[in-house]
């Protein structure tokens, strides 16, 4: 086709269809449009995330929480409401109930919205992208001990609690104080525990009173209840390796906790003093042991947590190593009949006491360039504080913050009627916080652990490569408890 | 002042700049400011969490990734990846949509069946085929098993030597049925006159295939390779779902390692260099690619 006719065409169809300064205004206006659309759009998106169901009754029982809701120092002039944003969705039902008993007891102008991202990952990509935008939102930040609270603080992307914790002491007395260790970066209190867990070894009590097993107390015991049950075609622990970046590392902090070393590793981790000493090398050799041993199910690093609950559940496995937080989903997998029951890991060293791995859970914090934040503290007081702990690890069946009264169990048990919390309840302050402060130093534990377990490498090269990663990060621009 | 012609030539073409326009800005928004602000990024240290990044380093985020084990590693995977699963997936959905349009006694179930796995949920494969690869109890080893090959049975995900293998596995089982409808559309377009010719002139099924129809395939097959090869390299979901990447580093691909430098390392300026050589590596195939469809257009032709 000739340019001219070509020409001729498009005239045409200017005339026949539409005219030309019609169209040409139509596409003006939808140039103009599109982004206005785009930014409405946006900003709707911002109202969403997850929503929780209907918050958690109080129990009918004849007990009541023992514990006083104080009042806050600070109140709502309207009608505000603050955001916050979280990552485990199994929290939000306690947390809505708290903050709406708030609303309802102490400040008729405050509701708090709850984001619930479906993980730790994306929520800390969101609070990333948030930060650097300099965003009033959200007020409240939920982050995890270590690198993230690393990362927020020294970014100054976050507000201090020492302030908070001046005006009323009682508040900071609440809280275990290793947890607050763990959260308190260049002096500064970076977040507060929601609640903590214990990683403990489940197992099926049934199962071992069958086969003539008791609990073990060394690791000798152990390897021999491991040798009984293999014997008989039963795994003997359910180990799910495969599900994150923390769980490889287990076995590593059980045995620095089980001798006592994990002060030591903090500071390796801190870079004052090196991954290559005897103890965390020995750490190592553990952790190779373990996956020598025979006591995993095969392949633990192929294990989810989810296939690591059916294999315990089926009675295919014995025990199971793993979190408080999984104590939910592990009962829901469970016949009725399921005798379940737990026990710390056994001595590693002859003589040496049980190790438990306690790790504080979700902490809260609130975002420096949020426009409420006295408002902010007030609502994690309420989560967090005297009366909220109770109502939160009542609904959760987690170790709360800190300790409570026996009279605040009771309460508790009125609803939890699960036997094993007031286990999980003294087990909590005997255990070895696991928390590495580093992301590099982290990576690659992580990934020499995972070297470890599939034989790749001696404890020794492992050790030396955390080492070597370690240097490479050089002096740390914070310190850490 | 414009000339007349001029003119006449702005206010002829006005109204199709118009209706570019709003593709163009969200074009200009969402890809080309991004990729800009990337290649920016690439050569600044930042750790995401300021508003504003760091220092420029000039080319030190791209020394750091040359000198980096992971890096290459993670290159090496993703290559692997690709070279392995494209062949695959094409090949296997060229040899589907060949026997898919024959008549075939349920047929259309049969092309429906193999079409499900692409239209299913990403999450819910990988979840899926995490328990499939399960060593214990997973239904892999546990087949094996029960056929008397349960010497065969492995840890597939848990074993740096295999996890690779399974992931690429399930992203064909995932994207066969893709390519299929793909090629499936191109037979059923293919001149049918060329076919009848060639059977007149005594073809057998093998020699009809191999001699008329694949050639005749070949532009189509180029693009379902490229589209393949573009998704091999940009995979990340499937294996950050399945293996983030381990058991150490065995599954790492780039796009997880952008991830990770990004996300869990506090790397943005490293983890933009991996993004600016990922989205290179890409345009250069999309445009190696490109070429060989325009050659294989001309080849037609001729």
């Amino acid at each position: 086709m000739s340019k001219a006719k070509g020409r001729r065409q498009t005239h045409r169809d200017g005339e026949h269809g539409m005219p030309r300064r019609k169209l040409l205004q139509l596409g003006v206006l939808s140039t103009v449009a599109a982004p206005l659309l785009l930014r409405a759009g946006r900003g709707a998106a911002q109202t969403g995330g997850a929503q929780p169901t209907a918050p958690t009754k109080t129990p009918t029982g004849e007990l009541k929480n023992p514990a006083e809701f104080k009042g806050p120092k600070f109140k709502a002039s309207g009608p505000t409401t603050i955001s916050f944003w979280q990552y485990v969705g199994f929290h939000v039902d306690a947390q809505k109930f708290i903050a709406e008993e708030y609303r309802k007891r102490h400040d008729p102008n405050l509701s708090l919205e709850i984001t619930a991202f479906p993980g730790l990952n994306e929520q800390r990509v969101g609070v990333k992208s948030a930060l650097a935008a300099q965003s009033p939102t959200p007020d409240i930040i939920a982050i995890e001990p270590g690198a993230y609270a690393v990362d927020v603080s020294t970014s100054g992307s976050v507000l201090d609690f020492t302030k908070v914790f001046a005006e009323d002491p009682e508040y900071k007395r609440g809280f275990w104080p290793n947890a607050l260790e763990l959260l308190t970066i260049n002096g500064a209190v970076v977040s507060v525990p929601a609640v903590t867990n214990t990683v403990i070894v489940y197992y099926n009590r049934g199962l071992f009173q069958q086969h003539g097993l008791e609990v073990p107390n060394t690791l000798d015991d152990l390897k021999k209840i491991g040798a009984a049950l293999n014997a008989k075609g039963i795994m003997p622990i359910a180990y799910p390796a495969g599900q994150d970046r923390n769980f490889p590392i287990f076995p590593y902090y059980t045995y620095l906790g089980g001798i006592k070393a994990d002060k030591l590793m903090r500071e390796a981790d801190l870079g004052l003093k090196p991954w290559t000493s005897p103890e965390l090398v020995a750490g190592a050799e553990f952790v190779e042991m373990m996956a020598k041993s025979g006591l995993y199910a095969k392949g633990p690093l192929g294990i989810k947590e989810q296939d690591a609950i059916q294999i315990f559940a089926t009675g295919k496995s014995a025990m199971f190593w793993g979190g408080q937080w999984m104590r939910r989903s592990i009962r829901a997998a469970l016949a009725p009949t399921f005798d379940l029951a737990i026990f710390p890991f056994p001595a590693v060293a002859p003589g040496g006491h049980k190790p438990v791995l306690s790790s504080v859970g979700i902490t809260l914090t609130v975002n420096a360039r949020s426009k409420y934040p006295e408002l902010a503290f007030e609502m994690i007081k309420a989560l967090t504080g005297a009366w909220g702990k109770i109502e939160y690890t009542r609904n959760l069946g987690l170790s709360p913050n800190g300790p409570i009264s026996a009279d605040a169990i009771a309460y508790q048990m009125q609803s939890l009627k699960d036997p094993l919390y007031p286990e999980f309840l003294k087990l909590q302050p005997t255990g070895t916080t696991r928390v590495i402060f580093t992301p590099a130093v982290e990576e690659a534990v992580t990934q020499g652990m995972q070297a470890l377990i599939t034989g790749q490498k001696t404890p020794k090269a492992v050790m030396e490569s955390v080492e070597a990663a370690s240097q490479k990060v050089g002096t740390r621009k914070f310190r850490a408890g | 002042m414009l000339s007349i012609a001029a003119r006449r030539r702005w206010r002829r073409h006005a109204a199709g700049y118009a209706f570019a326009g709003p593709a163009l800005v969200i074009l200009a928004a969402f890809l080309l400011y991004p990729i800009g602000y990337s290649v920016w990024l690439s050569f600044h240290e930042w750790d995401g969490y300021t508003s504003r990044w760091g220092p420029f380093v000039g080319l030190e985020n791209y020394r750091a990734l040359a000198g980096d084990e992971v890096f290459w590693r993670a290159t090496l995977n993703s290559i692997v990846f690709v070279v392995v699963r494209t062949p695959l997936e094409v090949g296997l959905g060229f040899l589907l949509a060949l026997l898919l349009n024959r008549r075939l006694v349920a047929r259309s179930l049969l092309r429906t069946l193999f079409f499900v796995p692409v239209v299913m949920s990403l999450i819910v494969v990988t979840i899926i085929f995490q328990r499939v690869f399960e060593p214990n109890t997973g239904l892999l080893n546990t087949f094996l098993r029960a056929v008397g090959l349960g010497a065969w049975a492995h840890p597939w995900l848990g074993d740096p030597a295999t996890a690779l293998s399974a992931v690429i596995a399930v992203s064909v089982w995932k994207n066969v049925g893709f390519s299929l409808v793909i090629l499936l559309a191109g037979l059923q377009g293919l001149p049918q006159d060329v076919v009848e010719a060639a059977r007149v002139d005594g073809a057998n099924a093998w020699q009809l295939t191999l001699r008329v129809i694949t050639p005749l395939m070949r532009p189509i097959l180029a693009l379902t390779a490229l589209l393949s090869i573009i998704g091999g390299l940009k995979v990340f979901d499937l294996v950050f779902i399945m293996t983030r990447g381990g058991p150490t580093y065995s599954t790492e691909v780039l796009a997880t390692l952008l991830y990770r430098e990004a996300f869990e390392l506090n790397h943005m300026g490293i983890a933009s260099a991996v993004a600016v050589i990922l989205v290179a590596l890409v345009l250069s195939i999309a445009r190696v690619q490109t070429f060989v469809l325009d050659e294989s257009r001309e080849g037609g032709k001729a």
